[in-house]
Parts: C-alpha cells; structure tokens; sequence
C-alpha cells in the first residue's frame, strides 16, 4: 500500500486530458483480457480515465510509465480487488474471454450478498470464482502464516476438494513451474515466512498459479528483491508465458525490455502508447514516451 | 599535515571530554530511574512477605487449601476467595472472549470506515470507565433484574437435588458469581476488543488484498489467514484480559455477595481476592487477621505477575 501513499503527478480531468488520441497497436493473438474505455475513481478522485489496454493470450505485456500514473490502478480494477473498499469503483468494460466481469455488479452490497451466497452454496461460484481466474502477485512477497505446501494450496483448497495425492501434484507442479521446487522440496512443511524474499515472491507466484488462473497480474513484483532473485524471477515468467498470460507492472524500463511482448505507457490515468515492447523502446511514436523510454524524465 | 591533524583532535578534545561527562550523568540518570522501579517492585513484595508471613506460618499450605475463613476464631483458609478469584475470571473471559473477536473483526473487517473509526473510539472510551460505576449499575439495575427474571424461574421450575438445579442453586438476589463474572466480562470486553483491534490492524493490506484475490470469502480470509497471522498474539490478548478480570475489586466487592465459603453453584454468593480485601481491611482487628489480608494480597500478586509475564512472552514472541 506504501505506493499508494507517495506523492504523485496531479491527476484532475482538466491536467489529465490531453489532445491526442492513445497510440494503439491492432492485436495479433487472440485477446484474453480486455480493458475498454475503462474510467476508475476512488471515491471522488478520478485516476483512470478512458483507458484501453488488450492482453494476448500467452505473452507479457508490460505497463509502465511514472509513479502515480495509474499502473497499479488498472491491475486492481482488472480483478475487482477494488470491490473490497466502498467508494471505488470502475466504469467501462473489462472483458474477460469476451465476457463483461465489470457489468451487472456495480453495486458492493450486492457483492456482498454473492460472496454470502457463494459461501453457502458452492455450486453458485460468482465473485470469488471470478477472482482465482486472474491471479495477483503484490510488490512486497504476501506469504500467508502457514506452510509452504499450505501456502501453494490455499487457493485450490477453496474452489476444490481435491484428495491428498491430487494436491501433492498440483503442489509439486506449481513450485516446478515457479521454479521454486528445487529449493524447497525438503521442507514443504516448514513455513512459509521462513524463506527469503526472492523464494517468498516465487512461492506467491506458484499460489497464484495453483489456481490456473487464465490471467496473472503481477505489480512490480521484482522492486524489493536483489539482482539474483530479479534474474530468476524474470526466467520464470519467460518460462509461465508458455502455460499462462501475464500482464507485469514495472518501473525497472529494461525488465519490460527483456521480458516483455507488448508494452503500454501510462500517463496522467491514460493509456499514451500500447505497442510491440520493441517498437515502442525504439521507435517511440508520442513525444511523452519518448521522453519517458530515453529517461528525460519520471 | 600532521601536526594539522593532531592539533585539530587536541583542540576537539575538551568538547568531546563535556560530552562525555553528560553521556555518563545521563545514563546514571536512566539508570537510577530503572533501578528505583524494579527496587520498588522489590519493597511492595518483600514487604508483602514480610506481613503476611504470620499468616503463612501458622497456616502453611493450609491458607491456600483451606476454606475456613473466620476472623472469629482466628482460622483463615482463603481457598473460597482464590477459587472465587480464577472461576469469575475464567468465565468473564468466556463470555468476553467470543465478544470481543466479533467486535474487532467487524470493526476491521466489515465496517464503513466512516462509523469504524467512531466506534473504535467508542470502544477505547468504554474501557476507561472507572469500575464503581459498573459494579453500581450491576448492584442496582442487574442484579434485582436477573434474581426476578432468571433465578426465581429457574428456582421454581427445576427440583433442587437435579442437576440443573444444584448448577444453579443460590438465595435469588442477583448477588453471586455468575453476576460477578457478568460484570467483568462487560467490564473487560472493550479492553480486549481494543488491543485485539490493533491486532488485527497489522495484517498488511496487500496480505488480505492476496487472500480476496484467490477468491476467498471473507469468512475465509478471517479464518484462514488473519487469525494464524495474529497467532500468538491472541493469546497475549486473552491474558490480559485475564489479568484484568484477576484483580478487579470494586464491581466484584459490589455483586458478589462477599461471602468466604467455596462457591458451590454458578449462582452462589461468593468473594475474590480483591472484594475480600477491599471488605475487610478497615475492620481488621487482630495482627492475624491482618497478616492474612496481607498474605492474600501477595497471593494475588503473584497469580497476577504470572499471567501478565506470560502474556508479554506471548506478545513479544508474535512481534518478531
Ligand atoms: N487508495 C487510494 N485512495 C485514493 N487515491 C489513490 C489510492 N490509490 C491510488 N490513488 C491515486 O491514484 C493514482 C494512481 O495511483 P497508482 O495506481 O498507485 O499509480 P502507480 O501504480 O502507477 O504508481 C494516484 O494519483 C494516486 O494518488
Ligand atoms: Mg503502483
């Protein structure tokens, strides 16, 4: 939440608008994940305004651009993680597999009453099934107070009943493909606060990914570890892109240069340029990217 | 160059010797303070000993297990004002207890932050009532109202020799343990629900934020991860609540109905520790009868001082 609390560029409508259309590139691949026109406001301060951003299924698409610009906004608005505080909310659409997650569930009393619903009767899965289908991994590593095979079950245990020897594999599994389970195999009971920062982001990437969300969101998720853990949790996302579409928020430009496919350049709650990460850092088409990617200023 | 140096440190010098010095008086000066308290510590216990050893003497483990206490006969067993003391604040604690988890985990959970703040306010405020004014209300509005409405049915309705009716046997006049233990638990609650508010306020945002994201239901996101996250620290908070409830004396001394034997139902009169204290000390005649007053105070005292050392390990140990 530290983020959240710094001071940030001014952000009113009048400073935010500007002139110039988004530099959109036409998509590809088959989008996942769709932002439209997407306005979000907490409370009565607006911090994004008419953004679009489309997600590829298997690639890494970046978001970058200077603190306060909205990167972190965007991610929260894409899971509904926002629905937990009264007083936020999104206008727009969010489609995910072309179908409206924002739309019809405006109203946080009447999620209120799903969640309910849900915990009562599991068949009818809404806003908590919705979630585990886009996972989320935070700045600073969340480890939850439990083991480390705990940990990596913690979201399959909720939407399954899954048998022992199910859940080994798919724990197992999940720590291979977070490139954790060389590292850990020998104390899966030993907890999970007890690793190193760098193990601690892996294991929530593998609790993320458990689930097989469709979409993983990650928010700057390298900015509290060392060169080496950085290094290996970039080859693990190279390597997650095979099974799993993932959207990273960095303000690290060269980690969006290695990793990234697709990268978008926020400013002032907008979307300036969304293009291949090659050609954006190259041949920038806005004066503001442009400005942003050769570091004359944020 | 290096006499330049060399001049430079003796010139510094005397400086650095005047900083020195009130280093050294400042540190004597923390000292001291530290030191008085810990020898203050020492005096109230040694002296507590010290007077009660009379009582202990004659007495030997007998002032703990016996429960004749009679300033008559010069007899004095405290096992009815000890037992009273642990069996109300084991029950305050739990009926205080569920309260106050409810309490701070709506207020930290689930209520508006715009009426969370007034209401924890609220709660903090309550927790500094003085205590007569409970044990006022608890003489003259609780306990008229539950001898009419809970003890005289229960009287009526069930035989004296089953075995609801022995739990709940007593003279109904609203003055007995459970009442006794009522009080406390309402007395207590807003102290627990506060520190355990606190409690629950450090769980990092974004751990929470991770929990919903796997598509938790709040429920689960309570259960499952912010309680382990607090952990030990509940613990701590039961204990201090406890050691609360252990020596409060003046809503006790008011609704207990003060009398030394062991209580033998739930609606029993009954005495503590502290309402025993507080009831006799004035009229104390006798140097024995004082010397087991004294004696009970060091009892008391040394209950006290463990429960709160182990509530500090307990804490201390979940900061870490
Ligand atoms: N909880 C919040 N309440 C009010 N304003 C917020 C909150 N979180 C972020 N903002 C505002 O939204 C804007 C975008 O913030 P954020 O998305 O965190 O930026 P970024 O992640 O790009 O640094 C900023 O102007 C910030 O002040
Ligand atoms: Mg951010």
């Amino acid at each position: 939440m530290n983020d959240i609390a710094t001071p940030v560029a001014p952000t009113s409508p009048n400073i935010a608008a500007s002139t110039e259309a988004p530099i959109m590139m036409r998509p590809t691949g088959e989008l996942v994940l769709e932002a439209r026109q997407l306005d979000f406001s907490y409370g009565k301060t607006q911090s994004l305004f008419g953004v679009d951003l489309p997600v590829e299924r298997n690639r890494i698409t970046a978001l970058i651009g200077p603190s306060g610009c909205g990167k972190s906004t965007l991610l929260r608005a894409l899971n509904r993680i926002y629905d937990m505080y009264p007083g936020q909310h999104a206008t727009g659409r969010v489609l995910l597999n072309g179908e409206d997650i924002l739309s019809d569930r405006g109203s946080i009393s009447r999620l209120r009453a799903r969640d309910g619903e849900v915990a009562l009767n599991p068949s009818g899965l809404d806003t908590s099934a919705l979630r585990a289908r886009i996972g989320m991994v935070f700045q600073k590593p969340t480890p939850f107070p439990m083991s480390i095979y705990d940990n990596v079950a913690f979201g399959v245990r909720l939407h399954h009943r899954k048998s022992k020897a199910e859940m080994d594999v798919i724990v197992e599994r999940s720590l291979k493909r977070a490139a954790l389970w060389d590292e850990v195999k020998d104390k899966l009971s030993a907890s999970g606060l007890g690793l190193s920062g760098g193990q601690q982001q892996r294991l929530c990437v593998a609790r993320g990914i458990a689930v097989e969300p469709e979409v993983l969101l990650l928010d700057e998720p390298a900015s509290a570890l060392d060169p080496v853990s950085t290094a290996k949790l970039e080859a693990t996302l190279m390597e997650l892109k095979k099974d799993f579409t993932i959207v990273i928020v960095t303000h690290n430009l060269q980690q969006a240069a290695r990793i990234s496919d697709h990268t978008g350049f926020m400013f002032l709650g907008k979307m300036i340029e969304f293009r291949p990460t090659a050609e954006l850092f190259e041949r920038p088409q806005s004066p503001r990217t442009r400005d942003y990617v050769t570091g004359r200023f944020g | 160059m290096s006499t330049a140096a060399i001049d430079s440190f003796s010139e510094a010098r005397p400086a650095r010797a005047q900083s020195a010095l009130g280093e050294t008086i400042f540190r004597t000066l923390c000292f001291s303070a530290a030191t008085l308290l810990m020898a203050a510590l020492a005096g109230v216990v040694v002296s507590l000993a010290i007077g009660g050893w009379p009582a202990f003497h004659k007495f030997g483990l007998g002032f703990i297990t016996s429960t004749a206490w009679n300033p008559v006969t010069e007899e004095y067993g405290a096992a009815g004002p000890i037992v009273g003391t642990i069996v109300t604040s084991i029950l305050a604690l739990l009926i205080a207890l569920p309260l106050a988890l409810g309490v701070s985990i709506f207020l930290v959970e689930f209520c508006p932050k715009r009426i969370a703040r007034p209401i924890a306010i609220a709660v903090e405020l309550l927790a500094g009532i003085p205590s007569i004014v409970y044990g006022m209300w608890g003489l003259f509005v609780l306990a008229p109202w539950f001898a009419t409405h809970v003890q005289l049915p229960i009287l009526m309705d069930f035989d004296s020799n089953s075995l609801i009716g022995r739990i709940f046997s007593g003279v109904p006049n609203g003055a007995n343990i459970f009442t006794a233990s009522l009080i406390l638990a309402i007395m207590i609650l807003p102290y627990m629900a506060a520190v355990f508010r606190e409690l629950l306020l450090t769980v990092p945002s974004q751990v929470r934020e991770a929990a919903y994201g796997l598509g938790s239901t709040s429920f689960e996101v309570v259960a499952k991860v912010m309680l382990p996250y607090v952990g030990k620290g509940t613990v701590g908070v039961i204990m201090l609540g406890l050691g609360r409830a252990l020596g409060e004396t003046m809503a006790v001394t008011f609704i207990i109905g003060n009398s030394h034997g062991f209580p033998h139902s739930l609606f029993d009169s009954g005495s503590t520790i502290a309402s025993t204290i507080a009831n006799e000390f004035a009229e104390a005649t006798s140097d024995m009868h004082t010397a087991a007053l004294i004696a009970l105070g060091l009892v008391l005292f040394v209950l006290t001082f463990a429960v709160l050392a182990t509530a500090r390990a307990l804490l201390a140990g979940q900061k870490n």
